[in-house]
């Protein structure tokens, strides 16, 4: 099984854990840049944050074979905090990078109007820079906040195709398959969706337009969700393809809007993510890592 | 209306040999040359100049080009300021020399003109007294222009003291309007500085016009372009020069075009046929003879090898990929331009590793895409004064991700070793040599740092590479920097490894073995 999880924070994740994904198939993933559970207090603790994202993480990733790629912006959290508005203005420098595929976390937390003033800013500055936009809904009032998100996103004028509209569920998809933005959905152990309701939704929506992904971060969360939603697809009737579809074809074909991807697997590890009974199984095995990047701090 | 004589200047032909820009252009049809004398074509400070200017005489007249000298070159008189010592410097002796000098070799090449230009103001000088240097230093140069009869002709130069046509006639009234001042105009820089457009231009200068540069740019932009790439009006640009009856010669100015010199300059000639205006078209000129360029190209003796050329990894076609030739002209005339082009490298040229069989992760060599920047930092480090290139560099690797570090890092050992640099430089190797990303830690210990970083710090950065995986290969000047300390510290880590049973890296080994 190929995976591309295509909504990860990896930063808060282990070395244990980017080896179990590269071990089950996970060959490249986007980490939206986001709220850290601990609120900032100023616009330096994003840009550390950002430079992590583009420069740190991508290397940690790199030495599990796995390609890592991110989307920068101002989530609507802390969007309502005055001291870390400013750092709309420093987001064109790090849209510009390589391996940034889009603008996002963006959209609603509480529904305020400084989340659409944000919002709406981010908007522009995607379509400045061409790229998609991955967009948040809120976990409290998540209908309504889905349905201001679709008529933001009508009224800036970017295409529909590139933006996803990410944690949905059974009472959101509707509204976003019929407004042809692509629907994302997080596949958690307790919370936003499980794989077998995902696996259900896919069978009444089909597969196109559809990111699934493990949104794991530094709550109760499972990095291994995607590779788990694809067996339940498999068990449910699905064919390899379907899979390969929606957990590799569909984020490459999204995010690839942005020109920025890369793909290619990394010197020294095997592109091969042949699978044995549902684990895989590494032909010839890997070449020792030279580098362990934790082994000096 | 007669046609009019076209040329090519040979600063668009740097990387070829000047017999065979003269065969090229000959064969394209143009019915000249406007000749920069530098180091790779006719070095006027050559020990054997009389016996080369009659080689390259016998080479123009063969091919049947009239020719003009141009003065232009960036190095020639200091490897390390651009067009310095000028007429305006405190000791412009090394200028004056090489007009007098150009004077002569145009002189004995039958050149229709001297063409040169001001020069900057230096910051020194106030512009009262960059104005008398000039006027004396012209004044002075009119007696030699006498001498050889040859007509010196005044270049208005964007960012230098003259950049106006006005001002360059201002000048030659001041010295008493002397046949043998006249004046060089860029058509170019019509459009980029002057009020008016380059016909217009043309019609001012009128009868003092001795020679004619053809570029496109654009309004406030010094970037000489192809035609069609700016806002010159080309046709009537070219309609003005019949007009007042110009009969010298107009030579395509495209300096930074010498990667393509030869797409380039037929495509010039093209599109100058097409915005002729009536009349016959200069390809048949009956001054020049039947084209034969091939006897002339295996007959001239091989130009003397033009000294020690830029050492270079081995790379890639990818070194004059257009995208990077085009991002580097952008930086000259628009610094701020890096930090856009910067982080767009790896998309454009590649990421590939210079050398992917024995340094698959270039660590060692480095990438396509470290090569490419270490090019555009050169540029900026041109296009700046030491304060500001230091601030900018700083800035690209503080905003940087972890390729445009690297980029900056490996670029370090290019830029000019002046204090504001190389203090800026230390900064960011001490930075990288506290990250954790063998890539940038890597990067971090080239020449750069083998020359600049301080005892302690350099061996703690090799102490660092052993731990964390990068080969010692990658650390400039291991051999020379070594000492009885690092070897020391090497010593406890190879124990300290061993106490717990691992391997001790083979490099390490090695180090011990010879410090």
């Amino acid at each position: 099984m190929r995976i591309f999880d295509p909504h990860i924070h990896m930063t808060s994740r282990t070395t244990d854990d980017y080896q179990a994904m590269f071990d089950v198939g996970v060959r490249a993933l986007v980490e939206p840049a986001f709220w850290l559970g601990q609120p900032r207090t100023n616009v330096g603790s994003f840009t550390d944050y950002f430079d992590a994202l583009i420069g740190w993480e991508r290397f940690r990733a790199a030495q599990f074979g796995i390609r890592h790629h991110c989307t920068i912006a101002l989530n609507p959290k802390e969007a309502n905090d005055p001291r870390c508005v400013d750092v709309l203005d420093v987001l064109p420098r790090y849209l510009a990078k390589d391996g940034v595929v889009a603008v996002g976390e963006v959209g609603y937390d509480s529904m305020t109007d400084a989340e659409d003033t944000a919002f709406a800013r981010q908007l522009e500055l995607a379509l400045a820079h061409e790229l998609p936009v991955l967009v948040h809904t809120p976990h409290r009032d998540k209908l309504a906040g889905t349905r201001r998100t679709l008529a933001v996103v009508r009224e800036s004028g970017i295409a529909p195709e590139r933006v996803v509209v990410d944690h949905l569920n059974e009472v959101t998809v509707g509204e976003v398959a019929d407004s042809g933005c692509w629907m994302g959905f997080s596949i958690y152990p307790d919370t936003k969706m499980d794989e077998h309701r995902m696996v259900a939704l896919l069978r009444e929506y089909g597969t196109d337009r559809v990111l699934v992904n493990s949104a794991a971060d530094w709550g109760r969360s499972d990095p291994l969700k995607t590779h788990r939603t694809g067996l339940a697809m498999l068990a449910a009737g699905f064919s390899e393809s379907d899979v390969d579809k929606v957990l590799w074809d569909n984020p490459v074909a999204f995010y690839g809007q942005s020109g920025r991807l890369v793909l290619d697997p990394l010197p020294g590890f095997t592109a091969s993510t042949d699978t044995f009974a549902g684990n895989s199984v590494l032909r010839g095995g890997r070449p020792d890592h030279a580098v362990t990047p934790g082994e000096e701090r | 209306m007669s046609a009019i004589a076209l040329g090519y200047g040979t600063n668009g032909f740097a990387n070829h040999r000047l017999a065979d820009a003269v065969a090229v252009l000959a064969d394209l049809g143009y019915d000249g040359v406007a000749l920069t004398l530098d180091h790779a074509h006719l070095d006027p400070f050559a020990a054997d100049l009389t016996s080369q200017v009659n080689r390259v005489s016998r080479l123009l007249s063969r091919a049947g080009l009239r020719v003009v000298v141009e003065t232009g070159a960036r190095y020639l008189l200091d490897a390390r300021h651009k067009h310095q010592p000028t007429l305006l410097s405190d000791d412009p002796t090394a200028r004056v020399d090489l007009l007098r000098r150009a004077l002569r070799i145009a002189h004995d090449l039958g050149a229709e003109c001297v063409s040169f230009w001001s020069g900057s103001t230096p910051s020194t000088v106030d512009d009262a007294t960059a104005w008398r240097r000039l006027r004396d230093g012209v004044a002075g140069l009119l007696d030699e222009a006498g001498r050889w009869d040859v007509p010196l002709a005044l270049e208005p130069e964007p960012g230098m003291l003259v950049q106006h046509l006005a001002q360059a006639l201002r000048l030659r009234d001041e010295l008493g309007a002397p046949d043998l001042l006249g004046i060089t105009l860029d058509v170019g820089h019509c459009v980029a500085v002057e009020p008016v457009d380059a016909a217009e231009c043309v019609r001012l200068a009128g009868a003092v016009l001795r020679n004619v540069q053809l570029d496109d740019m654009r309004p406030g932009v010094h970037e000489h372009l192809e035609f069609g790439q700016g806002q010159l009006d080309l046709p009537a640009t070219l309609a003005a020069l019949a007009e007042v009856g110009y009969t010298g010669l107009a030579a395509v100015e495209l300096p930074r075009h010498s990667h393509a010199a030869p797409v380039v300059a037929e495509r010039a000639i093209h599109a100058l046929r097409h915005a002729m205006p009536a009349a016959p078209a200069a390809a048949e000129n009956p001054v020049r003879p039947t084209n034969n360029p091939a006897p002339a190209t295996a007959t001239a003796p091989p130009d003397r090898d033009a000294g020690p050329r830029p050492v270079r990894p081995p790379s890639p076609d990818e070194v004059d990929h257009p995208w990077l030739v085009a991002a580097e002209q952008r930086v000259r005339a628009e610094p701020e331009a890096i930090r856009v082009l910067f982080p767009a490298v790896g998309r454009e040229v590649g990421r590939a590793a210079l050398r992917p069989d024995s340094d698959p992760h270039g660590l060692v060599h480095g990438t396509v895409d470290d090569l490419a920047r270490v090019r555009l930092l050169t540029v900026l480090a041109t296009a700046l004064p030491d304060d500001a290139a230091a601030t900018e560099v700083t800035e690209l690797y503080r905003y940087g991700d972890d390729a445009e570090r690297r980029g900056v890092l490996r670029g370090l050992s290019a830029l000019p070793e002046r204090p504001a640099l190389v203090e800026a430089g230390l900064t960011l190797v001490l930075d990288a040599l506290r990250s954790n990303d063998i890539r940038l830690v890597a990067a971090a210990m080239g020449e750069f740092c083998a020359g600049h970083l301080d005892q302690h710090s350099w061996r703690h950065g090799v102490l660092k590479c052993l731990f964390v995986g990068v080969p010692l290969a990658a650390v400039a000047r291991l051999d020379r920097r070594g000492d009885a300390e690092l070897r020391r510290m090497v010593d406890d880590y190879a124990a300290e490894r061993r106490a717990a049973g691992r391997d001790v890296p083979a490099d390490a080994l090695r180090l011990l073995g010879s410090t």
